[in-house]
C-alpha cells in the first residue's frame, strides 16, 4: 500500500502541512537533499551572476513571505494583503495564467482573457491565503541553482520543518527587463503550473471547449 | 539506470505493449510524456465512489484515530511500517541496477531495526540518510515501460496500469507475506495491510481535502499530481531530470 503514497504534499512552499511532515516526506525526496550526483549541472556555488541573483531573489522572497506569516500583530487580511502585493511583484502571474489556459488562450475573447487573468490571481490568492494559519515556523533554505536559459534559472530550496523531514521546492526563476521573477513552483517534483493547466483544460473540455465554462467556475469559487 | 534493458523479461516486454502508446492531448501532456486516460468515465465513477467513502467513512474514522493516537505514537507506526517493506525496496533498487542504493536501503533497514527499536524509529534519517520509496512500477519505468492508461482503483484510488500491476506484483513477491503464509500466521499479514492502508490514508487526509477544496476539478487535478509525482520518483537519480514544464516567453497577451 506504501506505494500508493503518491500524491504529493501539494503545498504552497511556505505554509505546510501539520500532519504532512508526519507523511515523512523523506521517502519522497530525491536523493538531491543529501546526495547531489557528480553529473548534476545543479550548482551549490553559484559562479553565474544570473544564478547567484536568482538564489538572492528567492532568499529574499521567503524572509518577505516569512516575515508576515510569523506576524503575529497582523490578521489574515493583513496578511492576505501582504500576500497579494508579493505575488503582484516577485510573480510573473500574467505567464503563469497565459501558460495555464494553454491552447485556449488562443480561442477566447479578449475581454475573456481579461476576466480569466484578475480571476486566476485572485483564485490564488484566495487559495493559499486560506493556510496562512499552518505556518509553523518553517524556514526556507536555498541550496543551489541550475540555468536553464540565459534568462531562466531553477532555484532548488528545502522547507525545513522544526522536525520531520524536509519538503523540496524549486523555483523556476525568469529574468525579463532585467527584473526576476517567479513563473512556476515545482514541490517534490509537481508543477503548480502544469497541475492548473491540467485541471483547467479538462474543465474547459468537458464544458464543451468554451473557455466561459473555466470562467463561470472560477466565480463561483 | 537500466534503460537499455528494455527486453528485460517476458513482463517487461507485454508492458511494454500496453504502454507504449503515447498521447500527445494538451490537457494531460508533461514534460515528453503523458498519460492516457481512455477510461476516463469509469475513472470518474469510481473516483467519485472513492470520494464518498473517505467522506463517509475513512476520513471520520482517521479523524478518530488520530484523536486517539498521539502523532509521536502515529509517526512510530509510520517508521514501522516503513522498515517492513525493506526487502521490496532492496529488490527494486537491486532490479534497477542501483546498487549504491539498494546498499542504503540495507544500511536503513539495519540501522532501524537493531538500534531503532524494531524500526519504530528512523535513526538513519537522523544520521541524514533518508528513505525513499522504491517499487516494481518504477522499476518497469526505469526499463523503459510506460504507464499505460491511466487507473482509478477502488479504495486505493490513483493509479497507472503499469504502476498497479507493479503495486500487485510488489505484494505478491514480499518475502514476509511469504514467510507468514508459511507459518500459518495469515492474520498477521492482512493486519499488516490494514494497517498499511490505515497509515497511508492518514499521510494522505490533509493533503487531499485541501486539494478537494481547492480545485475545480479536483479528479483532473489529482491525475496530473499522480504522473508527475510519478515520473519524479521515478528520476530520483537524477534531478536535472525533473525540469517542470517548457514555459514559453509570451507575447500574444
Amino acid at each position: 500500500m506504501r506505494f500508493h503514497i503518491i500524491l504529493c504534499a501539494f503545498v504552497l512552499s511556505l505554509a505546510t502541512v501539520g500532519e504532512a511532515q508526519a507523511l515523512d516526506s523523506s521517502r519522497f525526496l530525491a536523493k538531491t537533499a543529501t546526495m547531489q550526483p557528480s553529473n548534476s549541472l545543479y550548482q551549490t556555488v553559484s559562479s553565474d551572476a544570473l544564478q547567484t541573483d536568482a538564489e538572492k531573489f528567492i532568499d529574499q522572497m521567503a524572509n518577505e513571505a516569512i516575515g508576515f506569516l510569523s506576524n503575529g500583530s497582523l490578521n489574515n487580511t493583513q496578511k492576505k494583503a501582504r500576500f497579494k502585493k508579493l505575488l503582484k511583484s516577485k510573480y510573473d502571474m500574467a505567464t503563469i495564467g497565459r501558460f495555464a489556459l494553454g491552447r485556449y488562450w488562443r480561442t477566447a475573447s479578449a475581454g475573456e482573457k481579461k476576466e480569466y487573468q484578475a480571476l486566476f490571481e485572485k483564485m490564488i490568492v484566495e487559495v493559499y491565503s486560506r493556510r496562512f494559519g499552518e505556518y509553523e515556523g518553517q524556514v526556507l533554505e536555498v541550496r543551489s541553482s541550475r540555468k536553464d536559459s540565459e534568462r531562466d534559472v531553477t532555484v532548488q530550496s528545502f522547507i525545513v520543518p522544526d522536525s520531520g523531514p524536509e519538503i523540496q521546492v524549486d523555483w523556476r526563476v525568469r529574468k525579463k527587463d532585467g527584473r526576476y521573477r517567479v513563473i512556476d513552483v515545482v514541490v517534490e517534483g509537481v508543477s503548480m503550473a502544469l497541475t492548473q493547466r491540467s485541471e483547467f483544460a479538462s474543465v474547459i473540455q468537458r464544458g464543451g471547449g468554451q473557455v466561459s465554462v473555466l470562467l463561470e467556475h472560477l466565480n463561483g469559487n | 539506470m537500466l534503460k537499455s534493458y528494455k527486453k528485460f523479461g517476458l513482463l517487461a516486454a507485454m508492458l511494454v505493449l500496453v504502454g507504449g502508446c503515447a498521447s500527445t492531448q494538451d490537457e494531460v501532456y508533461y514534460n515528453t510524456q503523458a498519460i492516457d486516460d481512455p477510461f476516463e468515465s469509469v475513472n470518474r465513477a469510481v473516483f467519485d465512489f472513492n470520494e464518498a467513502v473517505d467522506g463517509a467513512i475513512i476520513h471520520p474514522a482517521l479523524k478518530g484515530y488520530r484523536a486517539v493516537v498521539p502523532k509521536p505514537a502515529r509517526t512510530g507506526l509510520d517508521n514501522f511500517l516503513n522498515n517492513l517493506q525493506s526487502p521490496i525496496y532492496f529488490a527494486n533498487e537491486i532490479l534497477q541496477g542501483d546498487f549504491d542504493d539498494a546498499g542504503t536501503v540495507f544500511v536503513r533497514a539495519s540501522a532501524n531495526t537493531f538500534t531503532g527499536f524494531g524500526g519504530l524509529l528512523d535513526v538513519a534519517a537522523y544520521e541524514g540518510i533518508t528513505h525513499e520509496s522504491e517499487d516494481f512500477g518504477q522499476t518497469l519505468a526505469t526499463w523503459g515501460v510506460g504507464h499505460g492508461p491511466y487507473v482509478v482503483v477502488p479504495l486505493i484510488g490513483p493509479s497507472s496500469t503499469r504502476d498497479y500491476i507493479g503495486f500487485m506484483v510488489d505484494g505478491f513477491a514480499d518475502p514476509l507475506r511469504w514467510y507468514l503464509f508459511n507459518i500459518d500466521e495469515d492474520h498477521i499479514y492482512y493486519t499488516r495491510t490494514g494497517l498499511d492502508y490505515l497509515n497511508l490514508r492518514n499521510n494522505l487526509m490533509d493533503l487531499l481535502e485541501e486539494l478537494q477544496k481547492s480545485s475545480i476539478d479536483y479528479y483532473a487535478a489529482t491525475r496530473s499530481i499522480y504522473v508527475q509525482r510519478r515520473d519524479a520518483m521515478v528520476n530520483d537519480e537524477d534531478p536535472d531530470a525533473n525540469m517542470g514544464p517548457a514555459i514559453p516567453d509570451y507575447d500574444d497577451f
